[in-house]
């Protein structure tokens, strides 16, 4: 179980990648942002592949935990550890009560039903001047606990980095239990998993608000770094963004969510820079990004079914498998 | 051991289980015949869980169970092979077998993520255990595959294996046999037997005649929803009813194959 695999030797090089780039990094925007979009994709890919659950709003739940912050700090004016502590917790709550009737639908439907819960919590959040109101809540003050403050972007990222890690180990570990066989089994077929034991309805409840926890800090960590919360935060299209992610990355694996979220932001950043050359006419980046996230649908789907992670993984095991000369098909 | 009374459930009108009754002694192999639609997959999905009946009762070991949820009667000790093939799929021989295992064992999410000295044993136990049953029903050598791609006839093993894994105090199984070949067919029959050594309480529907007459002690006949014959297998295949309804047309049926 212990011995050097290549898995391991990647895992050990992206994390690596990782602690280093904030430190020779310029601006940091852009890797804080790819690594919030990692902790939700996780979750979302947890629900979408281990349960069979899709969700195309799961931005509902990082704004629940963006506006937990930002009502928090500046209404109540709760220490910051609380309130990032608390972000997840309230989704996660948030998800469990709207579960209840939304998970009663199925495939497409509750595709559309968390659609329709995300716009929900966007009107909520622009009507309710409690929740901000049209113009958001700004003033949201730097994170810190005791007596040192966040002052600028690297502890921030050092922080996402950390709370990445703990979310995957959280996830390996739910997986590979009990619990995550009941998960993998009712979403291949309820009334057998409900036959073997498996509470089928709670079962969905608590994946639905684990993945929502995921999403809540990831919002709560955000709205400490933006650090501004309004309804135009959590567009619908970030959510698609979120399902693509997951998609391109590989359903039901425990990295496919970063593989995603770091390929997926890297190509959008990068098409961003391309098409925002002075030269060039302003519409052309909306329109690659659209098309860029169709054209990525089409490669995954057709080439890679099952997403990157799955596809490389059985690529390197027939390697290994050729090298080994034990030919096991 | 199970003790079905008067249970009546109807789909848009027509009954397709009426006033049955049914009580099956511990350790008892009970067949169950009856054509086509008579209600077989009904009765079982009634006592599973899966459907609720109108009016009836449904106990086991002296407990009623017909209000539970199918998920609670699992744990009060039901076990089912359904008719189709319905193994998870994306999980290993051994894994769907550990699903099995639900039915009486505790750990939830937060265990699974704090992984406390419990878990662990309880995990442990639970890979021996579906270890066990992978054994019994011959599959344990094929355990870290997927369970997908699996041969029907070995489909079937594996969900009496998960079956087995729930410890329950009665097992149903739907049709174990139907479209496998001959061999394939033997050895379930063989399997059923051990199962029925141990002392396993069993409810077997299944339309060759032969393998029911070979396994059960007693054979209830369903037609049209309701129970018209109930007896030894002797007393059963020479009822003029049953004859009429059902191995008239059954036997023949059975001989094609
Ligand atoms: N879920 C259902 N909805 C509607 N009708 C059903 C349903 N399940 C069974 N039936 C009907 O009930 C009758 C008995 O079916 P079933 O129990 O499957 O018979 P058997 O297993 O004996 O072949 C059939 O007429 C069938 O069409
Ligand atoms: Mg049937």
């Amino acid at each position: 179980m212990d011995r050097v695999n290549p898995r391991n030797v990647l895992v050990v090089v992206a994390a690596v990648a990782g602690c280093v780039a904030p430190f020779v990094m310029g601006d940091l925007t852009f890797l804080m942002r790819m690594l919030l979009a990692a902790i939700v994709v996780t979750g979302l890919s947890l629900l979408m592949g281990y349960a069979g659950q899709a969700s195309l709003g799961q931005g509902a739940f990082v704004a629940v935990g963006a506006v937990t912050v930002a009502v928090g700090t500046t209404r109540w004016g709760l220490p910051p550890l609380l309130v990032l502590v608390a972000a997840p917790i309230v989704a996660g709550a948030f998800a469990a009560l709207v579960g209840v009737p939304l998970l009663r639908l199925r495939g497409h439907y509750l595709a559309f039903g968390t659609l329709a819960l995300l716009l929900m919590v966007q009107t909520a959040m622009s009507t309710l001047d409690f929740l901000g109101g049209a113009f958001g809540i700004s003033g949201i003050p730097a994170f810190g606990v005791g007596g040192s403050v966040f002052t600028d972007q690297r502890p921030y990222v050092l922080l996402a980095l950390g709370l990445l890690a703990l979310v995957l180990f959280v996830t390996h570990r739910i997986v590979d239990s009990r619990f995550g066989r009941g998960i993998r089994a009712l979403a291949g077929s309820e009334t057998a998993a409900e036959s073997a034991g498996v509470p089928v309805m709670r079962g969905k409840l608590v994946i639905f608000a684990l993945s929502a926890m995921y999403a809540g800090l990831a919002g709560g960590l955000s709205a400490f770094f933006t650090p501004y919360v309004s309804p135009d935060s959590f567009p619908a299209l970030e959510s698609f963004t979120y399902v693509i992610m997951a998609v391109v990355g590989g359903l039901g694996t425990l990295w496919g969510g970063v593989v995603g979220a770091v390929l997926v932001s890297t190509l959008l950043q990068v098409l961003n820079l391309v098409s925002s050359q002075p030269q060039l006419p302003p519409t052309l980046g909306p329109i690659l990004q659209y098309a860029t996230y169709g054209g990525l649908l089409v490669v995954a789907l057709l080439f890679m079914p099952g997403g990157i992670v799955p596809t490389v993984q059985s690529a390197a095991a027939r390697a290994v498998s050729r090298r080994g000369g034990a030919g096991r098909t | 051991m199970l003790t079905i009374d008067r249970v009546s459930r109807s789909f848009g009108g027509v009954y397709a289980n009426r006033d049955v009754t049914l009580t099956v002694a511990e350790g008892e192999v009970r067949g169950i015949i009856g054509p086509n639609g008579a209600g077989k997959s009904t009765l079982f999905n009634l006592v599973a869980g899966h459907i609720r009946a109108e009016s009836g009762t449904i106990s086991l070991a002296g407990r009623r169970i017909d209000r539970l949820p199918a998920h609670a009667r699992a744990r009060q000790g039901v076990g089912i092979v359904f008719q189709g093939a319905r193994v998870f799929p994306g999980m290993s021989l051994l894994a769907n077998v550990m699903v099995g295992a639900h039915a009486h064992t505790r750990a939830g999410v937060v265990a699974a993520a704090l992984r406390p000295p419990s878990q662990r044993r309880e995990e442990r136990a639970i890979r021996a255990q579906a270890e066990d049953c992978l054994s019994r029903v011959g599959l344990l050598d094929w355990a870290s595959r997927p369970a997908e791609g699996l041969p029907l006839g070995q489909q079937r093993r594996l969900q009496v294996a998960r079956a087995l894994a729930g410890l329950p105090r009665v097992l149903l199984l739907d049709e174990p046999a139907s479209g496998l070949r001959a061999a394939e067919r033997q050895e379930l029959a063989e399997l059923i037997g051990e199962l029925r050594r141990d002392g396993t309480t069993i409810l077997l529907v299944e339309h060759d005649v032969g393998l029911v007459t070979s396994l059960a002690e007693r054979i209830t006949v369903l037609d049209l929803g309701r129970v018209i014959a109930d007896g030894t297998p002797s007393e059963v295949t020479s009822d003029p009813a049953v004859i009429k309804a059902y191995l008239g047309t059954g036997a023949s049926h059975a001989a094609d194959r």
